[in-house]
């Protein structure tokens, strides 16, 4: 079903999820249904954050009615690992249950995810569209989280002792004891009592690395006018190009602590492996604003110290005074806005080349400082 | 030294027993339809010593909060009894997605304090059923849970709770005093509002406050577009003291310090400012502006 920008950004509430019900019953859907994931969609634009939760929601309720396909996999794992929305970690939880790979590597993320929520569980309805539970009668993102762990079964055996620490603490209602028994009792089976499969996650999930050859120029970015935590302008070319770079995005009003503050802050300490390596002068790095209008310099110098991030000639905080369109457009940024409000964002991290092309990116899911140091090293010597 | 230790092992035992039964026989109290409801009351202030540590006490207490039949000041206290009780993420968990949904329930009591404690209790959870609740509220006023101040107020709590458009509707509509101030400062972390600052600083006619307002978002939003309104304020002889006073105190601590020094058109006003019937605490600001800049 094609559908041009314009039209799906005046499609109302009903008429989305009319949409994607109908998507979720054509069994060549599910590929659609994913892409309305991107946080990029212009279905996403001009709406606020917890009108993009309820959509985003149902996308991954529709996807738990068939088989969850690789594709749609990196998405739920996402929402699993830095999400902090009662509402969609439930859907996801619900959604991984109908993938039909289970295996060890998915059951970390339940435990992330049932760290993050257990002191904030809410009441949550799938019965309908946007129907938010005013009654404790139904499920709760926890009893989703312990369902989907149950599913997995002994593949979840590396959480054990998690779980068995939390069984012991204050806390749990009578309820989510014995969901928690029955999850207890599920990783004990024997292992070749539940199908686990083929190990690991699907390649290529979240990180995409680029050839030379297939490396987008950068000459619709050169000119991008940039200001830095100081005030001083400068244009792309000027910073990026000459030697590698390490580039994330963030804002400072974002609100889960999982996204943009633990990006920035993990940036601070790739930087200090640089400089451990001697290389903090000859690869940069640059944390870069979604959000140029309210996040001015003062703003982004005050976020980068309170996160020890340094700064200087070599790595900045930037924000783009002209040009922001075609930053997003060249990064094809995970994001989108109502106004200019970020109202949903991905975790992505660049590498740049000597030429500012984008050489690597990583997306979605939490990335590991010494292998970004790793991957940017291998870039620096790809020049040579 | 270890009979010591085991003997404060001991006392400090009896203590949380005597304080558990202590609490215990308060929510007895609390729960007894048959006491007078100022007893209920002063005993559902002491419950937070029992309900902390035990679901089923939370659950009592929040029986208490759900039902529309006990008097509205128990259920008040009720409230304030869980609010307490939830400071202890840990045990609190236990009843929290009942305690969510029990809220969401009562956001439509007939009770209006009720109401509005329970869904500022929400939206300070950044819960997307206030929210909700409240955007219908302010687009259609028949649906209105609240005043449009009050949800205006509330919906601040989450700068992604898009309630930027809400608020310049409410701006359009010519609303009362309560509604626009806070319209206003809610907008005040919106950087596509900075026209309507600067338009809220100029009108001499605005409300004090909201002029105030104002002045402290252009500081925030677009501090360069204050410090040129400003400017403007103080050479205008006919605008009022206190917003001369808020112009100088954002020029002398903000304002580009060589560029000012130069502004004789500017020194000249804030001399006049000084030197006429301006009241003591801001000649005293004038005064230190000048002397910052030699004169």
């Amino acid at each position: 079903m094609a559908s041009s920008g314009n039209a799906m950004r005046a499609v109302s509430e009903d008429e989305f999820a009319g949409l994607v019900d109908l998507l979720a019953a054509d069994p060549a859907g599910s590929a659609q249904l994913a892409d309305l994931l991107r946080e990029e969609h212009p279905v996403y634009d001009g709406r606020g954050t917890a009108t993009v939760v309820r959509m985003r929601g149902w996308i991954l309720l529709a996807l738990a009615r068939s088989a969850l396909s690789d594709q749609a996999l990196i998405f739920v794992l996402e929402e699993l690992d830095t999400g902090i929305d009662a509402y969609l970690v439930a859907a996801a939880a619900r959604a991984l249950r109908s993938y039909t790979k289970p295996n060890e590597a998915l059951a970390p993320f339940l435990a992330r995810a049932l760290n993050r929520i257990r002191y904030r569980d809410e009441p949550i309805s799938f019965a309908s569209y946007g129907e938010y539970a005013t009654s404790p009668a139904g499920t709760t993102a926890v009893s989703e989280l312990l369902a989907t762990l149950a599913w997995l079964g002994p593949n979840a055996r590396a959480v054990l002792p998690q779980l068995e620490r939390w069984r012991a603490e204050q806390g749990l209602s009578r309820k989510l004891r014995l969901d928690l028994d029955r999850v207890l009792q599920a990783i004990g089976e024997p292992a070749d009592s539940v199908p686990s499969c083929c190990g690991g996650l699907p390649e290529g999930s979240n990180i995409s690395i680029r050839t030379s050859m297939a490396r987008l120029d950068s000459r619709s970015v050169d000119s991008i006018v940039m200001q830095d935590q100081d005030g001083k302008l400068l244009k792309f070319v000027e910073f990026f190009k000459g030697s590698p770079s390490i580039v994330v995005f963030f804002y400072t009003r974002c609100d889960n602590p999982q996204k943009c503050s633990l990006s920035v802050t993990k940036l601070a300490r790739v930087q200090a492996l640089l400089d451990a390596q001697g290389l903090a002068r000859r690869i940069r790095t640059a944390a870069i604003t979604y959000d140029p209008e309210f996040d001015r310099a003062e703003r982004l110098r005050v976020y980068g110290k309170d996160r020890a991030v340094r700064m200087d000639e070599n790595h900045r905080m930037l924000r783009a005074i002209e040009g922001n369109d075609a930053l997003r457009e060249y990064f094809e940024l995970g994001v989108n806005f109502i106004e200019s409000l970020v109202n949903r964002h991905r975790i992505e991290l660049y590498i740049l080349d000597a030429a500012g092309r984008i050489a690597v990116s990583f997306e979605r899911l939490h990335w590991d400082e010494p292998q970004i140091v790793t991957r940017a090293v291998e870039t620096l010597e790809g020049m040579r | 030294m270890a009979k010591h230790k085991k003997a404060k092992r001991a006392n400090a035992s009896k203590k949380r027993t005597a304080t558990k039964k202590f609490g215990r026989n308060a929510l007895a109290v609390a729960t007894n339809s048959k006491k007078a409801t100022s007893q209920r009351v002063a005993a559902l202030a002491l419950a937070p010593l029992a309900v902390s540590g035990s679901e089923t006490d939370l659950q009592r207490v929040l029986k208490l909060l759900a039902n529309p039949d006990e008097p509205i000041e128990v259920r008040f206290a009720a409230l304030d009894s869980l609010q307490t009780a939830s400071f202890d993420a840990a045990t609190f968990s236990s009843i929290h997605s009942d305690y969510i949904a029990t809220l969401r329930k009562l956001a439509e009591d007939p009770n209006y304090e009720l109401r509005q404690r329970v869904l500022g209790i929400l939206m300070r959870a950044k819960d997307g059923f206030a929210q909700k609740k409240l955007l219908e509220g302010l687009k259609n006023p028949a649906k209105a849970l609240l005043l449009p101040e009050k949800a205006l107020q509330l919906l601040s709590y989450d700068v992604h709770a898009e309630a930027y458009s809400a608020a310049r509707a409410v701006l359009k509509k010519r609303p009362n005093d309560d509604a626009k101030r806070e319209a206003l400062r809610l907008l005040a972390a919106d950087p596509k509002a900075v026209p309507i600052f600067e338009k809220v600083l100029r009108d001499k006619k605005e409300l004090r406050e909201n002029r105030q307002i104002a002045a402290s978002a252009l500081h925030a939003l677009d501090p360069e577009k204050l410090q040129s309104q400003a400017r403007k304020i103080l050479l205008d002889k006919s605008d009022y003291a206190d917003i001369k006073a808020t112009s100088l105190t954002a020029l002398e601590q903000f304002g580009d310090d060589a560029a000012l020094s130069k502004d004789k058109a500017l020194m000249q006003s804030v001399n006049r400012f000084k030197s006429g019937k301006t009241p003591a605490k801001y000649k005293q600001t004038a005064r230190r502006f000048l002397s910052k800049y030699g004169q």
